[in-house]
């Protein structure tokens, strides 16, 4: 279970999460949405406690996430960020055999178990094929099954994604949820994504958040969150339901 | 896989050793087996050279691997860092004020400035207590064209000096000493070993200091340590034979091209095989046009360009 206690962040004089505090059941698959520089991607990177919180804690299994060690925090979470460009490539093996890294020793080489969980977490997201190629030779949306295929070898109870549908188009990127749903469904896992497309999250994720200038405005079933009304607060944007789906009609300006 | 790699280490590391060999015993003066014990040219002027060389190959090409890997960029080397341009600043000073006589008076000027050079780079590039790499890195292209300017003054003012800055930038072991090895030594076993240990967070660092972290990796600590430790061992090897390029930046490319970027395999490969390069680099320095000596600097840029652009035509895998 993740909790936020009182959560804030700021960089500089500038307030981006303000006194956040909910609970992340175990096994939810929670879109987290709002409006650019809301702080959607903050909330994630406190979480993880890849930036320490000004205020207020992250309590991941009933435990401060700051007094785990890095190694033990990798081994609850996994993150799915939007993957840096390098000039020093790593194969896509390669590349998802680092997410075995925080079950071993320095100096310690991956065991035949690593090995297996890494060909497991490859196949499972279709990316087996793929294991010799670079990450300059992948399209995005193989490069992101990668990347997902990384965290799924960490074995972690909670994923974290940051935007790992955008810049693919609209196959891919149901090919990414219809992934997400399985794992959520069959392993189990607790997942938090950053969505924008309010279609996708309302037909893949049950629940959601949705973050208005650092606080939550709503945190709940996404069917309710993203009523009309609501959408209009937190992207100022008009919209109707037509048969279950949002339809945009423009800008409330 | 650890097989493969404990047998390509040895095999380098065989290969070294019967290249230090045929290397010791080549030269103006050449040696046959028989002599070799009763010669002090041997035991003072050619073994220390080679040793020198050795280790200095070796220092140069591991810590190109840490920077490169640390900083996410394929150009990066202790030469583009600035370190060596402020190890030869140093020199230049000391050899204007003439302390050339005094044992280790260029040497220990070089370290202080090297060092004092990496920290003023360090101060400029780090916000809070994380570094910004395009401000590291344009740090110290800035500081190299400062430093150069500041030397080239320094050589129009004073033309009777000029000639042994001059060598002295371009790098040279012919003032090897048994002294130089006993400092460099310790220096670099230690700095080597712990960058061994560390050689697999290197592979995540390449991957995003965010990305470390999040797969356990203490990135800010990890870091520190690797940046303390390669630091110190360019500025003393720097400090005992000059600037001497390339061999950073060439050597572990050249590995990456060839057995992939695994830096669990290119650590170790870069000791043996950036020893190796240097050594005969060296070597041919001084039996190219004997009795007369080139700067070791120019020999390892002569044969380590052209080899360099070939894997990077020939090989498909991008750096």
């Amino acid at each position: 279970m993740v909790q936020l206690n009182h959560l804030s962040y700021s960089y500089g004089s500038h307030t981006i999460l303000n006194d956040i505090s909910l609970t992340v059941p175990d096994g939810s698959f929670c879109a987290v949405m709002g409006a650019n520089g809301c702080g959607k991607t903050t909330l994630l990177r406190c979480i993880a406690n890849l930036i320490h919180p000004a205020h207020g804690e992250v309590v991941i299994d009933g435990k401060p996430a700051r007094d785990y060690t890095t190694r033990q925090l990798a081994q609850r979470i996994a993150c799915v960020q939007q993957h840096p460009q390098t000039d020093i490539e790593f194969s896509a093996f390669e590349t998802v055999l680092m997410g075995r890294n925080p079950y071993q020793r320095h100096l310690q080489n991956e065991s035949q178990h690593d090995w297996d969980i890494v060909e497991q977490c490859m196949k499972q997201t279709n990316t087996w094929h793929l294991r010799l190629s670079l990450p300059s030779q992948m399209s995005g949306g193989e490069l992101q099954r990668v990347m997902i295929a990384r965290a799924l070898a960490q074995q972690t109870p909670y994923l974290l994604l940051d935007e790992p549908t955008s810049n693919l188009d609209i196959a891919h990127q149901f090919e990414i949820m219809e992934l997400l749903t399985d794992i959520n469904r069959n392993q189990g896992k607790t997942i938090l994504i950053v969505v924008h497309d309010l279609n996708l999250a309302l037909r893949y994720c049950p629940q959601c958040m949705l973050l208005q200038g650092g606080t939550i405005l709503f945190h709940g079933p996404t069917s309710e969150a993203l009523q009309p009304e609501r959408i209009l607060t937190t992207f100022g944007v008009k919209t109707h339901l037509v048969e279950g789906y949002i339809q945009i009609d423009g800008q409330s300006r | 896989m650890k097989h493969n790699r404990l047998l390509t280490s040895a095999i380098l590391a065989i290969v070294l050793l019967v290249a230090m060999a045929l290397c010791s015993m080549v030269g103006v003066v050449s040696f046959d087996w028989h002599d070799l014990t009763q010669s002090p040219i041997f035991w003072n002027l050619r073994l220390p050279r080679v040793i020198l060389s050795v280790i200095v190959g070796a220092v140069l090409s591991v810590c190109g691997t840490v920077y490169q890997s640390v900083f996410r960029n394929p150009l990066t080397d202790p030469y583009v860092l600035g370190i060596s341009s402020g190890a030869s600043l140093g020199a230049a000073i000391a050899i204007l004020m003439g302390w050339e006589a005094h044992l280790w008076g260029v040497g220990s000027m070089a370290l202080i400035t090297a060092i004092l050079t990496i920290l003023l780079i360090f101060k400029v590039a780090s916000i809070g207590n994380r570094m910004h790499t395009t401000t590291l890195l344009l740090t110290g292209v800035c500081l190299t064209f400062l430093i150069t300017a500041v030397i080239s003054l320094l050589m129009a003012l004073r033309h009777d000096k000029m000639e042994s800055i001059i060598f002295w930038t371009m790098g040279s072991f012919a003032s090897a000493s048994w002294i130089d090895i006993g400092i460099l030594l310790p220096v670099s076993i230690v700095g080597i070993l712990i960058v061994l240990y560390y050689s697999k967070d290197l592979n995540l660092l390449l991957a995003g200091s965010e990305v470390a972290q999040s797969l356990g990796v203490e990135v800010e600590k990890v870091r520190r340590r690797l940046l303390l430790f390669t630091t110190l061992m360019v500025a003393f090897a720097v400090s005992a034979c000059g600037v001497i390029g390339f061999v950073g930046l060439e050597v572990p490319h050249c590995i990456r091209l060839v057995c992939g970027s695994d830096n669990r395999r290119i650590v170790p490969y870069s000791i043996f095989v950036g020893a190796l390069f240097l050594l005969l680099c060296d070597t041919l320095s001084r039996t190219l046009i004997p009795p007369n000596e080139l700067p070791v600097g120019s020999i390892t840029s002569l044969v380590g360009a052209p080899m360099f652009i070939y894997l990077l035509y020939k090989s498909k895998r991008s750096i």
